[in-house]
């Protein structure tokens, strides 16, 4: 038995390229429940993006632990803590289990209803709203964490049912940089390698994606290969020594903000030492002469005054990068919220085009999500897109939308872009928007510079309908809150990041009165009527198989063709990749294996954007760039970020998370072995910032922005010098009753609105702020982890742990 | 040759262009992303103007001060102080939109001020002043794209919903 609390990534299984990743199911069950009387029910994951496959255990009606699956391509058994311990979520105390409504006025409390009075409430709300201000006062806010068949429900009822264009996901505070790189680059949304791709390369770049706290069994399948008989090169970018930074041949720790003007310097190194695959950018690439141009005024000195790293490891990366023989590059959040985001994720998508590397065995880039069902909103157009990868801007696309739902094309909102969560929250503030249903996600704790988030949920003139499974800190704010079900509780699929649908089959019944989303918007959309031109139910489906077939049909001969996939096939084995279609029912592997890219004009997703200002390129913009079927390498200088250090404000700002929570901790918190890891928020400051501040291990410090403050223990941790980070996990549900005001401890109280002009994602890895002690720790250290990035610098601390419990059977291979 | 008329003549159109980007953006102060990008699009001006210099130099011009003025003047900062305390009314959504036409317009003209430079320019057969003009006419034209996609963006929303 294992404690995967202080051993997180698990038994190490080293293995040499091309051999299988060898198979290790982890298992955790409730302790004296008789192994033999378990049920096991197919699932997946949901606590990351890399959804890996797994069974839920049941017993007596009740869920009581989960087993890796053997033969999922994803995990091949394994399981993180999260994974391992999360489910317990399931069972907390505190779920909701019955509508509430607010009485007695905006003051009033929220207090248990029936059904049938929330949801009337929430239509007459509806209807009025759409009476006196149509269907542009209306705005929908949803999560990275509903299955596939919610969100197309949500995204058909929201763009063809009430036609307005103010729907996106929480998404975009986590992906969206990833969509928009994909689509500048390769023409459309879709992770290009597969996972198998990290038992075979040679080289490793990864970039601001601390993979061994967010994608835990990603980083185990890294780790087998790095104590592996042939190591891959790695090479690091991150502010902060992470465990992968330790594991690095090259750790590049640069001043957060500073991403474009490394990744310009590591493609000068490229160019003018002849690491160019010549004949590969010749044939599949349009752009390289602008691009040889741009970074040519990035030779490695200037980037390391910019960057603050030395010349030489800029020129030792650039090399590891520029030899290896199959490259995989990554990018995470260090990147997608970090300032100039997407132009930054595209030099990384650059890099994999100028070696030549996409479409191999061993050669990609993963711009890799966050949340385990992120790449399901962009796929069904719950967020910044248009179902099914299509494209707004062209208007054959929006009329075969329309002929597949049976609607008038001018019903779609396709005038502009789908509207992205910050600005739907400005229009809100404007009063410009009059109805918000937030769905799973929690924004006043998750959305940047929190004060003015709250001030914007608590007017008077907004009705707020939140469903949840538990009473979050924006569910506080709400007119009507309904209890939805949890994963294991309902039945759908859901699409990971190296494109692997899952099945997740419902296990047991929800609590109380809780129902799944998809039955909560099929209800709404009955009650308001919604119908198609002929006048028949706009939804046409009452269950989430018949959803799934609905949603295949819409994704025919689009990159993400579901058409082959059935809840039978995807029932006993293991995941499968889309494109899947009855001439390929296995799936496909790899994407863009001919070199042929989705950049064809009719056929496109996006016409792109100028990666500076976000302004939108139009139909002729990309006909006169002529890419058809050629990746673009696009191009942008490094711009300096919108806060800079300042005498007032002498430090940069970073927030993240830590391996044991998630998100802002709805579920995380309810799960014993996980919170007791990471109880309470910390600030991590290097030790030089710390002695200049006379700041010990554990003394009580107080971070201030030109928008906040945030109060907590401090960690003396290998964050870099001049920086100090912060987790986003903490709000204030848990707190009894201390808000904001009281013991400030959310990270977003700090962070800036601000946000990238391509993706439209939130900066929340820039920021300035001054730290100063409050109170001495009196020798007991902060509550933060130490088997992660936020390990302290002495070894007096007592070691994380907890996680015991858990069966790790390595099968051998032959 | 009259170049160097048309050299001061970019000179103004820029100048003005930055003014009018800055006091948008503070104006604007609650529209975050125009704050922030109104902001670094008058930084690009100011830097096109300095690229403009050692031609201007060569033509008898004398480049005038760039405006690039970091810290937000007395005026900026009452603008933007009353554009967080007006940020919540609606009529601000109508205020956009009308202040991004005439930014449109004047990168507009400031785009066609670098086009007739760089015409002159190629005319003149000044192959270094044509580079420099192309690069600057690159620029504006960013710009003017920039403001037609936020105003694509916003106008719906100012005259559709009731």
């Amino acid at each position: 038995m294992s404690d995967r609390i202080a051993d997180i990534w698990g038994t190490r299984t080293p293995h040499a390229a091309g051999d299988d990743w060898p198979v290790r199911v982890d298992r955790y069950l409730e302790p004296g429940v008789p192994v033999r009387a378990v049920e096991w029910v197919q699932s997946a994951c949901v606590l990351c993006s890399n959804g890996c496959g797994l069974d839920i255990g049941v017993h007596e009606g009740r869920i009581v632990g989960v087993r890796g699956r053997a033969g999922d391509r994803v995990n091949r058994g394994r399981l993180g803590p999260k994974g391992l311990f999360g489910w317990q979520a399931n069972h907390a105390a505190d779920r909701l289990t019955e509508p509430l409504v607010r009485r007695g006025g905006i003051k009033g409390s929220l207090e248990p209803a029936g059904w049938d009075e929330a949801m009337d409430l929430v239509v007459e709300h509806s209807r009025e709203v759409l009476t006196a201000h149509g269907p542009l006062a209306m705005g929908f806010y949803n999560s990275g964490q509903l299955f596939l068949e919610d969100y197309y429900t949500l995204g058909v009822l929201v763009r063809a049912g009430i036609g307005t264009p103010h729907l996106d996901g929480n998404t975009r505070m986590c992906t969206a940089t990833s969509d928009f790189a994909l689509k500048e680059t390769f023409g459309s949304d879709g992770p290009p390698g597969s996972l198998t791709d990290f038992d075979l390369c040679d080289t490793l770049f990864l970039v601001g994606h601390n993979a061994a706290e967010t994608h835990t069994v990603l980083w185990a399948r890294i780790l087998d290969r790095l104590h592996g008989p042939d190591r891959p090169r790695l090479v690091v970018v991150d502010p902060r020594r992470t465990k992968v930074a330790r594991e690095a041949d090259v750790h590049l720790p640069i001043r957060n903000g500073t991403n474009q003007a490394l990744l310009n310097g590591i493609q000068q190194q490229l160019i003018v030492n002849g690491w160019v695959d010549d004949d590969f950018v010749q044939a599949h690439t349009v752009g390289f002469d602008q691009l040889e141009a741009t970074v040519a005024q990035y030779p490695p000195e200037r980037v390391a005054e910019i960057c603050d790293v030395p010349a030489a490891d800029i020129r030792a990366a650039a090399e590891l990068i520029g030899t290896g023989e199959r490259l995989v590059s990554t990018a995470l959040q260090g990147v997608y919220q970090s300032h100039q985001a997407t132009a930054a994720a595209c030099q990384i998508n650059n890099i994999n085009l100028l070696r030549g590397m996409i479409g191999r065995p061993g050669c990609t880039v993963f711009q890799f999500n966050g949340q385990p069902t992120a790449q399901n909103t962009r796929e069904t157009g719950a967020n910044g897109d248009l179902v099914g990868m299509r494209n707004w801007q062209n208007p054959d696309h929006v009329a075969e939308l329309a002929r597949l739902w049976n609607v008038d094309p001018l019903q779609i909102p396709s005038w502009a872009p789908p509207t992205h969560a910050m600005q739907i929250f400005r229009l809100i503030e404007q009063g410009s928007i009059r109805f918000l249903w937030v769905i799973g996600t929690n924004p006043a704790v998750s959305l940047p510079e929190l004060h003015r988030i709250r001030s914007i949920l608590g007017q008077d003139r907004l009705f707020l309908v939140v469903s949840d499974a538990f009473l979050t800190e924006t569910a506080d704010f709400a007119d009507v809150v309904l209890p939805a079900a949890m994963w294991g509780e309902k039945t759908g699929t859901f699409t990971n990041h190296d494109r692997t649908v899952h099945l997740s089959e419902k296990a047991v019944d929800p609590p109380g009165q809780a129902r799944p989303d998809m039955e909560i918007f099929l209800d709404y959309a009955r009650r308001l009527d919604l119908r198609d031109v002929d006048g028949a139910p706009l939804l046409k489906w009452d269950t989430p198989e018949e959803c799934f077939a609905a949603f295949k049909r819409i994704t025919e001969g689009r990159p993400c063709d579901y058409s082959g996939l059935t809840y039978d096939r995807l029932r006993g084995g293991s995941g499968i990749q889309w494109p899947c279609t009855d001439k390929r029912p296995k799936g496909t592997e790899r994407l863009y294996t001919d070199g042929t890219f989705n950049t064809d004009t009719e056929y496109t997703e996006d016409y792109g954007h100028d990666l500076v200002t976000g302004a939108a390129h139009e139909r002729k913009d990309h006909t006169d760039l002529g890419a058809a079927g050629r990746a673009v390498l696009k191009t942008a200088d490094y711009q300096p970020p919108n806060e800079a250090p300042s005498e007032d404000y002498p430090l940069l700002f970073t927030t993240g998370r830590t391996a044991y929570q998630w998100h802002t901790r709805t579920k995380t918190a309810h799960v014993p072995q996980l919170n007791a890891a990471a109880p309470e928020p910390w600030v991590e400051l290097s030790a030089a910032d710390a002695k200049q501040l006379d700041i010990e291990e554990g003394d009580l410090v107080r971070v201030e922005s030109a928008r906040g403050r945030l109060e907590a223990k401090a960690r003396i941790s290998g964050v870099r010098e001049g920086v100090a980070f912060a987790p986003f996990h903490y709000g204030y549900w848990d707190t009894d009753g201390d808000g904001p005001g009281k013991h400030p401890r959310a990270a977003n109280e700090l962070t800036i609105t601000a946000w990238d002009p391509v993706s439209k994602q939130p900066t929340f890895k820039v920021a300035a702020v001054r730290v100063r002690k409050l109170a001495d720790g009196d020798g007991t250290p902060s509550p933060a982890p130490t088997t992660t990035a936020s390990e302290p610098l002495t070894d007096d601390v007592p070691p994380t742990s907890g996680g015991t419990g858990v069966r790790e059977t390595v099968r051998r291979t032959r | 040759m009259k170049l160097d008329r048309l050299i001061e003549d970019v000179y103004d159109h820029e100048t003005t262009l930055a003014k009018q980007l800055r006091k948008t953006a503070e104006r604007h102060a609650a529209d975050h992303d125009i704050y922030h990008l109104g902001h670094s699009q008058a930084r690009a001006c100011a830097q096109r103007m300095e690229q403009l210099g050692p031609h201007a130099e060569r033509h008898g011009v004398t480049p005038p001060e760039a405006p690039t003025s970091t810290s937000p003047t007395l005026v900026e900062g009452m603008r933007h102080a009353t554009a967080d305390l007006l940020g919540r009314a609606k009529p601000t959504g109508q205020l956009l939109v009308a202040d991004l036409r005439k930014l449109y317009l004047a990168a507009q003209a400031t785009e066609l001020a670098w086009v007739i430079l760089a015409q002159s320019a190629q005319a003149a057969r000044d192959a270094a002043l044509l580079a420099a003009a192309s690069t600057g006419k690159d620029g504006t034209t960013v710009c003017a794209k920039w403001l037609r996609t936020r105003i694509k963006e916003a106008a719906p929303q100012v005259y559709a919903a009731g």
